[in-house]
């Protein structure tokens, strides 16, 4: 049985740690991706997303003395981001449920909790690539539909499943 | 007058550059994966070390410098660094002590001498999972260990 073909995507992935940076590249290596980028903060990041222009975005939360947040924000609201609608997998460590909709809020797509394993971002990857939610403009909210609950909605909880490991 | 939603149906790029077939099974994927990050998780505990040593130093900047606020959110910068590191990696354990000792440390502003010896019992925990190599999932020594540490946050927080 053959799965999904990840050898034309091009992913960006931002965290500030060495070692987690090197983590995802191997895992997704594995996947079969060829064309990754890197960055160690969000102004990077965002630099490496106008330059190189990823199909999706991999991002830490917290990169002192930026912040993966922001970094979303400008993704979607720069009138020089490339493209609005970048599908942005948000890493963290943080997993209260008030941290989860902060994210969702800022426009995130989805959100894998660290400590991450390679079966819990294959999930991600794929519930991305499936995502059809609209994208909404309220206020000073423009993002990935909040209130959508289609099948393919990627789920924005907690990874807690064990045979994720 | 509130604002009025307005929907966007985004060019749906990634399904068009994306076969959902043709590639390696899931299974052999994850596998693949897991193959690929080998030699990176055999390095981790070198990192770990570097990481540990580091957060022991902030203990005792902290400790020398009163506990201030600045050098409490030094601490929890680490910590939270290796609690998500520790069972990406491949120790669990590790991010249960770490997401114990940033659960202690969010918020906190000072440290008195009862406070700063949970962090102490936090980091020497994670040397000796480190020293007796517990790698793996450990369930029920995961289990025991979450509920020895709140239990500690809590008569000791």
């Amino acid at each position: 049985m053959s799965g999904y073909d990840f050898e034309t995507l091009k992913v960006l992935v931002a965290d500030d740690s060495r070692p987690m940076r090197s983590l995802i590249k191997s895992f997704l290596l594995g996947f079969g991706v060829k064309e990754m980028y890197e960055a160690a903060d969000a102004n990077e990041a965002y630099e490496e997303v106008k330059s190189n222009e990823p199909d999706i975005v991999i991002t830490d939360w917290r990169m002192p003395p930026t912040d993966g947040l922001d970094l979303v924000r400008q993704i979607r609201m720069d009138m020089e981001s490339p493209n609005p609608y970048l599908p942005i997998i948000m890493l963290t460590g943080f997993t209260e449920l008030h941290r989860v909709k902060q994210a969702r809020d800022a426009g995130v797509t989805a959100f894998l909790a660290k400590p991450i394993s390679a079966a819990a971002l294959y999930r991600r990857l794929c519930t991305v690539i499936d995502d059809q939610r609209p994208f909404v403009r309220v206020g000073e909210f423009f993002g990935p539909d909040r209130r959508a609950k289609r099948r393919s909605e990627p789920y924005m909880g907690v990874e807690r499943r064990r045979d994720a490991q | 007058m509130a604002n009025r939603p307005q929907k966007f149906q985004p060019p749906n790029r990634l399904a068009k550059k994306v076969k959902k077939s043709g590639g390696p099974s899931a299974e052999k994927a994850i596998l693949r994966a897991l193959n690929a990050a080998e030699d990176l998780i055999d390095s981790y505990q070198g990192w770990a070390v570097d990481d540990l040593a580091e957060l022991w130093k902030a203990y005792e900047d902290a400790h020398a410098a009163g506990h201030d606020a600045a050098q409490i959110d030094k601490m929890f910068e680490i910590a939270h660094a290796i609690r998500g590191e520790g069972g990406s990696f491949g120790f669990q354990l590790i991010s249960t002590i770490g997401d114990s000792l940033c659960k202690f440390l969010e918020g906190r502003k000072e440290l008195g001498a009862r406070e700063s010896e949970v962090v102490k019992v936090h980091i020497l925990a994670m040397r000796a999972v480190f020293r007796q190599d517990l790698k793996g999932p450990q369930p029920s020594m995961e289990r025991d260990l979450r509920q020895l540490l709140a239990l500690l946050r809590e008569r000791m927080g």
